[in-house]
């Protein structure tokens, strides 16, 4: 009984205009999209090579600049990265990082970049909404319902063949969609977009995360159908449930938040830091002023007065880290206040969650630019201070003579791969949120249905 | 006289013979205006206007607080970098003098690089104003600084300024409101009624757009000034009277394109028989129109207008200036192949100067496109044409661009006349070219500038609600009312 209403419900399903409509849509979008993804990507590739033989040979023991990885399905799903700095120049003289440069991209902040996530999350989401409203109500209204029901056969049964009529559909239509954008990426992006067998099961977690969130969206569908009695008002409803949490929440969310938990604004915070510095600049000319006339009174030879000197760089730049990165820890935990707050406040929103998700899958979330920081920091500390000061150390400048070079031989910055599972168990809270929502959506459309008057 | 239409033809319009010619005008005006008022309590009763009403101020307001307070923060970073401007610059150079030699050590904190100050309209419409917050360091070459990493949970998604909350709302609004106008009376069987008066098709089609847009534009236009009034009296916000033109001026361009969607929803409603069948068929053309099409349409520009990345740039430069190394190596082998000579300076300059004005020119370029292809489509126009009114839209982008590029040039010159002066007044020079650079700030476009800007969308918007408007009445008179 169970096949033969799903198969009902796929017939109806399959002969309805809607799903025609969005698939010839799909079909203009989805390559399109891709296809500027992958030239996208191309380019990050590409520009990295150049920003890495351009540092290379600029780096030095005084400043070297350290660059973010690109994230290897960020034509998948951009997440934030395409929104952060992806380079840090490090300097000796310092102890604040600053990002150099970054391109110009204004038309982003009047249309944000469509990629899968927009594709899956916003037109999916209204396909099945659209398709699963008509469920319970729309069988009512035609007189069906009362039929099927008629017949040796459960409420719970009934509902299970209509979700699922709704699913399969939309997960074809998914897998279609993520096939067809998977190869134009990699046929156009020329090499770049590898295809291995991490980044398959990553693109194999990815779809199954979207068909979580479809199911959700259908079973909201469903609930919906399942509470109303006309087919126009369940509409009506679903669409606007739909636009609020897809369109409207995620869109407000993190300016609410950053209303609700205010953070100084970025200039206020660097002068602060730029005040500090400067108060360590002073007092450090100060000591070293006061420690050359003493070395020159005492009548040290120039070898010993360079240690001495080196020795007094070694202290202010551990007093610097020490103050500076107060003030830089303090900030960091306000920024991540707010920005936790605006998460928590958004999460519940269906599309946050996907998107949530897919930034730790693609190592495009702010999860993996927080990595990249400590990585940044990590370097900073272990390697390019110690190493610096041991170039230094080895110079000789007072000698006329050529200085053994000052090319700072750093290893490449070890920034985090997690592996699947990890990025998984990172993503753990908006993903079990989302299976929840699933789950109580699923029970108040059942709950509902039992309760329907079919009349 | 009688004026014979097709309408009279039709076996539906059953009492329309008697009332064709002059003398049916005035009833026909009449009716018209008495369907549209029908229409306007119809949306009243049934609550389609209050709760249009009530959305539209809730969100516009939340929006106006958000964007208010985002302005405020924005306004308050530009104000702390222009007083960092200000700030003495700490350094200096210590020497270690010994007997068996010397060395010295040198440290120094200048200033952070200058940022252009938003507009104040970006509280109503922000469209690249945001962009323009990033630090800009002009010397010979334009640096513009990362964005901060700090706003990245709001980057995932638009912008909820007015421009967002008009373009889902107004547009959705508008096809509740004029999606029934065939079907639902035709289920409810007042359309086969109202044919029976003396009225055309096409009139009736008129005055249920009347209807529809008066039942839309009279909640629209009392939540958007709710939403002025509050930016005013709670944020000090848009207080001159060229701010109250340019937010008449957007009321009237949100109108065009509430209009545009009451259009297609008489459209949609003329193709359809049932009212479900409507209200699918308009959430679909609807995500097409305001999803799709206008990122679609930026998309296509990006395809057809390639730019150079920025480190692209960087790589040209770098390029060009290895290139003028390695012929002054070629012609003189004494010398050095670190830095350029001074020979060499002003044709480095040149060169970075060109390619850096390509860089610009092919920004603005793929801009312009975007506008253009976006213009096409309905919110595409609205979007653009929303952003240009306020001063924060591409003709504003790209006058930044240039007050960069000028900018740029000022340091260029001063550079090329310092390479033939004292070293004193060198640097004084050079102080002056700063101080004159960071003194350029953009400034608000007049309002003409900005109507000018909007031509493109709002004829637009204009073609679209003729078009659709034709449409419906060309749909309307071959409707089976039956």
């Amino acid at each position: 009984m169970f096949l033969t209403i799903l198969r009902r419900e796929l017939q109806e399903t399959g002969a309805n205009s809607i799903l025609l409509s969005a698939l010839v849509a799909m079909t203009i979008l989805v390559p399109l999209s891709a296809y500027i993804q992958a030239g996208d990507y191309q380019r990050m590739v590409e520009d990295y090579a150049i920003r890495q033989s351009i540092h290379q040979t600029e780096n030095s023991s005084q400043s070297i600049v350290l660059i973010r990885p690109t994230p290897p399905l960020a034509p998948f799903f951009n997440g934030a990265y395409d929104s952060l700095p992806d380079e840090f120049r490090l300097r000796n003289d310092t102890a604040t990082t600053n990002t150099p440069s970054g391109d110009l991209t204004p038309l982003d902040w009047l249309f944000p970049k469509i990629d899968l996530s927009f594709i899956i999350g916003v037109l999916m989401t209204l396909l099945t909404i659209l398709l699963a409203h008509y469920t319970i109500a729309g069988d009512r209204e035609q007189g069906a319902l009362k039929l099927i029901l008629a017949g040796p056969i459960g409420r719970r049964t009934v509902l299970a063949a209509k979700v699922t009529g709704v699913i399969l559909p939309t997960t074809v239509i998914l897998i279609y969609i993520v096939f067809l954008y998977t190869i134009v990426v990699t046929v156009f992006s020329e090499g770049t977009f590898d295809l291995s067998g991490g980044n398959l099961s990553a693109l194999a977690v990815f779809t199954l995360v979207a068909i979580i969130v479809l199911i959700v969206t259908a079973a909201l569908g469903v609930a919906v159908s399942a509470s109303v009695q006309r087919s126009s008002v369940s509409l009506f409803a679903c669409a606007s449930i739909w636009i609020v949490i897809i369109l409207i929440w995620p869109t407000f969310g993190p300016y609410i938040a950053s209303s609700s938990k205010p953070v100084a604004p970025p200039e206020a915070f660097q002068r602060d830091m730029a005040s500090k510095e400067k108060e360590l600049v002073r007092e450090e000319l100060a000591e070293h002023r006061k420690t050359a006339a003493d070395l020159k009174a005492g009548q040290v030879g120039v070898e010993a007065a360079w240690r001495r000197y080196l020795e007094l760089r070694r202290g202010w730049i551990e007093r610097r880290n020490e103050e500076i990165g107060r003030l830089v820890n303090e900030r960091k935990e306000h920024v991540h206040d707010q920005q936790a707050f605006a998460r928590r406040i958004s999460l519940f929103s269906p599309y946050v969650a996907f998107k949530e998700v897919l930034g730790s899958l693609c190592g495009t979330g702010l999860e993996s630019y927080d990595e990249f920081l400590v990585a940044v920091e990590q370097c900073r500390q272990q390697e390019f201070i110690p190493k610096g000061l041991d170039l230094r150390s080895r110079q000789k400048p007072w000698l006329n003579a050529a200085s053994p070079g000052d090319r700072l031989q750093l290893r490449p910055l070890q920034t985090p791969s997690p592996t699947l599972s990890k990025r998984l168990a990172a993503a753990a809270w908006p993903l079990s949120i989302l299976i929840a929502e699933m789950i109580i959506l699923l029970t108040l459309g059942a709950l509902s249905f039992e309760r329907y008057d079919v009349r | 006289m009688i004026e014979g239409t097709q309408d009279c033809k039709h076996p539906d319009n059953l009492s329309k013979g008697d009332f064709g010619g002059k003398q049916t005008m005035e009833p026909g005006r009449s009716l018209i205006w008495l369907i549209a008022r029908k229409e306007i309590i119809a949306n009243i009763r049934n609550f389609k206007t209050p709760v249009a009403l009530v959305i539209m101020t809730l969100l516009l307001l939340l929006s106006a607080h958000a964007l208010a307070l985002d302005y405020r923060n924005r306004l308050n970073n530009w104000s702390v970098n222009r007083d960092s401007q200000r700030d003495p610059i700490v350094g200096g150079r210590v020497s270690y003098d010994l007997s068996d030699g010397s060395f010295s050590y040198g440290v120094g904190f200048s200033h952070p690089p200058p940022i252009h100050s938003p507009q104040p309209f970006s509280a109503l419409i922000k469209g690249m104003d945001g962009e323009m917050d990033r630090s800009a360091n002009v010397s010979q070459r334009i640096v513009i600084g990362a964005r901060h990493g700090e706003l990245a949970t709001s980057a995932l998604f638009d912008t909820p300024d007015t421009s967002f909350v008009v373009k889902l709302l107004v547009s959705l609004f508008a096809l509740m409101f004029s999606l029934d106008a065939a079907p639902r009376e035709k289920e409810v069987g007042t359309l086969r009624a109202m044919l029976a008066q003396p009225i055309r098709r096409r009139e009736l089609i008129l005055s249920k757009s009347l209807g529809a847009s008066i039942s839309l534009l009279a909640p629209f236009a009392v939540a958007y000034f709710v939403e002025i009034i509050y930016l005013h009296l709670a944020h000090g916000l848009l207080n001159d009277r060229q701010d109250l033109v340019c937010a008449m001026l957007i009321f009237g361009f949100v109108s065009f394109y509430g209009i545009v969607f009451a259009h297609i929803g008489l459209f949609i409603s003329t193709i359809t028989t049932r009212t479900r069948i409507a209200i699918t068929t308009a959430l679909l053309a609807w995500a097409t129109i305001v999803l799709i099409l206008p990122n679609a349409s930026v998309l296509m520009a990006k395809l057809l207008t390639p730019t150079p990345s920025y480190n692209q740039l960087n790589a040209r430069l770098r390029d060009a200036r290895r290139r003028i190394l390695q012929e002054e190596a070629e012609n003189n082998s004494a010398a050095r192949t670190v830095r350029p000579s001074r020979q060499s300076l002003p044709r480095i300059y040149e060169i970075e100067r060109q390619e850096t004005d390509n860089y610009l020119a092919s920004k603005k370029d793929q801009n312009r496109r975007a506008r253009l292809f976006a213009s096409l489509s309905p919110a595409g126009a609205l979007t653009f044409g929303l952003s240009d009114l306020a001063g924060t839209g591409t003709d504003a982008y790209n006058a930044y661009l240039d007050i960069l590029g000028s900018s740029r040039d000022v340091m260029l010159d001063a550079l090329k006349r310092s390479l033939d002066l004292s070293r004193q007044d060198a640097d004084k020079l050079m102080q002056e070219a700063i101080e004159t650079v960071a003194n350029r700030q953009r400034r608000a476009e007049p309002l003409g500038a900005d109507l000018r800007s909007s031509i493109i969308p709002i004829t637009s918007l204009l073609a679209w609600a003729v078009l659709f408007g034709l449409a419906a009445c060309w749909r309307f008179k071959r409707y089976d009312v039956r």
